[in-house]
């Protein structure tokens, strides 16, 4: 039998496939990453980030019975019932002190002092930090906890993440990608304008987009001259007023696309390469909607995308890079695959869903991966969830029905007055059958906010 | 009132708002019909982070003008109604 991702992982993060793994769902890392580089205008107060900060209770998946998670709040307990009647070996949870919505993760966790303690006695027994992706933050947490990470060091992280490194890794590579420059300086920008510049003349719709920014953030879509100049001026400002000649960007032509792709490769610290999944992304409006697993891939498709694996993963292992890597692909309104539009150095959200998809897909079954918006009004626990979804949830494995893989994210918002929460899942069964699933779901759903009463 | 009349945009905020509304539509690329000043432009119109950007070019160009995007704010966005009030105030800062 083939071996299971989560053995896989250990070998390539730390040459051992019984390795204890401390993990930290620090999601939006990129943010950290992002910190002091020139972007592009943006709100100055994002609204959701009590939810994205929760989205780090995902990591509740990625571990076995071995293993660690430290998570902000302790787990809905009918939640963690959910999960084990499914057969899942689940980590042991370490919880910080004091969670702050706005905190990410690592911030709270760095404000605990007995919990870095108690991560130092896990250090004792030889476990290691996995965190969701690796900036400064983490590497303190790491130095203060003497956890190992089973990581490369933050700035190399940072430097693969980038859609500069991106683009010259797939140049390396003779790889296709859309017309474009990228560029790390003021000068290099103006050269890549130039450039751009032509194109928009001849009608070509391109994208600029941030190095740093966040998946489907930082990107603008220009379609005129005018359009490009004025953004060429904004970063040249930007950066400027920072007192800095970074502008780190892309600048690529728009491709006509079918479909979004997203694959996942493990890189071991010996360099062995390895295609984890490739998953077909639903998107809307920019924004990540879910994964469609397996995708509906040619054999063409699926060779392009394999051989894309191959020659990146040698490419971030020869630059010192080791550990879960994702990529982002297109498939054009011909058919034609564009392997590599931006590496992800950290996990993605796929990665939280191999362990489930190991234990509960049965041959012939496909999973859906969404989230479903919720309107509510007082905090939601999981025991109405489960009634209000009675005969939707999944049973046991090999049968059909919903997956929930994040709880956290439906009451990060709970307080005084209504707030928006997220139920992420997992819809499982015939791939005819899911959207039925996924129609019959989003119905039950939509009670709580008609009839936020009756919601318990 | 006596005779028909056409409306046209008589104030500087009704050709801001005008334009508020060709520009959502442009970035959200569908016709938008019974905007309202308390329109939410997120969880109504479905704007998004990306779309902020986007819009603010596409109003640039339709009222041919430049924004200080230094300060923007979400609360600038939050209806069809606050974006017109801020950018009007915006254009009459820049007279």
């Amino acid at each position: 039998m083939e071996e299971n991702f989560s053995r896989r992982l250990k070998t390539a993060v730390a040459g051992d496939p019984g390795a204890s793994l401390v993990f930290l769902g620090n999601f939006e890392v990129e943010e950290e990453w992002a910190r002091g580089e020139t972007g592009l205008p943006r709100l100055s107060s994002a609204g959701n980030s009590a939810v994205v900060n929760r989205m780090e209770e995902f990591a509740l998946l990625l571990g076995g019975a071995d293993d660690h998670v430290v998570l902000k709040t302790r787990p809905d307990e009918d939640y963690l019932d959910h999960l084990r009647r499914l057969g899942l070996a689940l980590p042991t949870v370490h919880v910080v002190a004091g969670q702050r919505p706005d905190h990410m993760v690592t911030r709270d966790a760095l404000a605990d002092d007995a919990l870095i303690a108690a991560l130092g006695e896990l250090a004792d027994r030889g476990a290691l930090l996995a965190p969701h992706g690796v900036s400064a933050l983490e590497e303190e947490l790491a130095a203060r906890s003497r956890l190992p990470l089973a990581a490369p060091p933050a700035p190399l992280c940072k430097a693969v993440n980038s859609k500069v490194y991106s683009r010259r890794a797939a140049d390396a590579a003779g790889l296709r990608q859309p017309r474009g420059w990228a560029c790390e300086t003021l000068d290099a920008l103006d050269a890549a304008m130039a450039h751009a510049a032509e194109l928009c003349e001849q009608g070509v719709t391109l994208m600029v987009k941030e190095a740093f920014g966040v998946s489907g953030k930082g990107i603008a879509v220009v379609d005129s001259r005018r359009r490009l100049d004025r953004l060429h001026t904004m970063i040249t400002r930007a950066a400027r007023a920072a007192g800095s000649d970074r502008a780190a960007f892309v600048i690529e032509e728009r491709v006509a696309k079918d479909r979004d792709l997203n694959y996942q490769i493990t890189v071991g610290r010996d360099g062995a390469v390895r295609l984890d999944f490739v998953k077909e992304a639903l998107t809307e409006g920019g924004v990540h909607k879910g994964h469609r697993f397996p995708p509906d891939l040619t054999t063409r498709q699926l060779d392009d995308i394999r051989h894309a694996a191959r020659l990146l993963g040698k490419q971030l292992a020869s630059d010192g890079f080791f550990g879960v890597a994702g990529i982002d692909a297109i498939v054009d309104t011909d058919g034609g695959v564009f392997p590599v539009i931006e590496i992800n150095a950290r996990n993605n959200m796929s990665t939280y869903q191999v362990r489930l998809q190991e234990r509960v897909l049965a041959p012939g079954q496909s999973a859906l991966a969404r989230h479903y918006p919720l309107r509510l009004r007082r905090e939601l626990p999981f025991a109405a969830v489960r009634r209000l979804l009675d005969g939707l949830l999944l049973r046991s494995p090999g049968e059909e029905g919903l997956v929930v893989n994040n709880f956290a994210t439906v009451n990060a918002g709970a307080g005084s007055g209504p707030y928006q929460g997220r139920l992420y899942g997992l819809l499982v069964g015939a791939p005819e059958r899911l959207p039925a699933l996924d129609e019959a779901v989003s119905e039950q759903l939509a009670t709580l906010t008609e009839e936020p009463a009756d919601a318990r | 009132m006596t005779e028909a009349t056409i409306q046209q945009p008589t104030t500087e905020q009704d050709r801001v708002t005008a334009a508020v509304t060709e520009a959502l539509g442009d970035v959200l690329q569908r016709e938008l019909t019974g905007l309202e000043p308390g329109t939410r432009l997120f969880d109504e119109l479905g704007l998004d982070s990306t779309g902020v950007l986007d819009l603010l070019l596409a109003l640039e160009e339709l009222l041919d003008c430049e924004f200080d995007t230094e300060n923007l704010e979400m609360s600038h966005f939050a209806t069809v109604g606050s974006l017109a009030d801020h950018l009007t105030g915006e254009l009459r800062a820049q007279r």
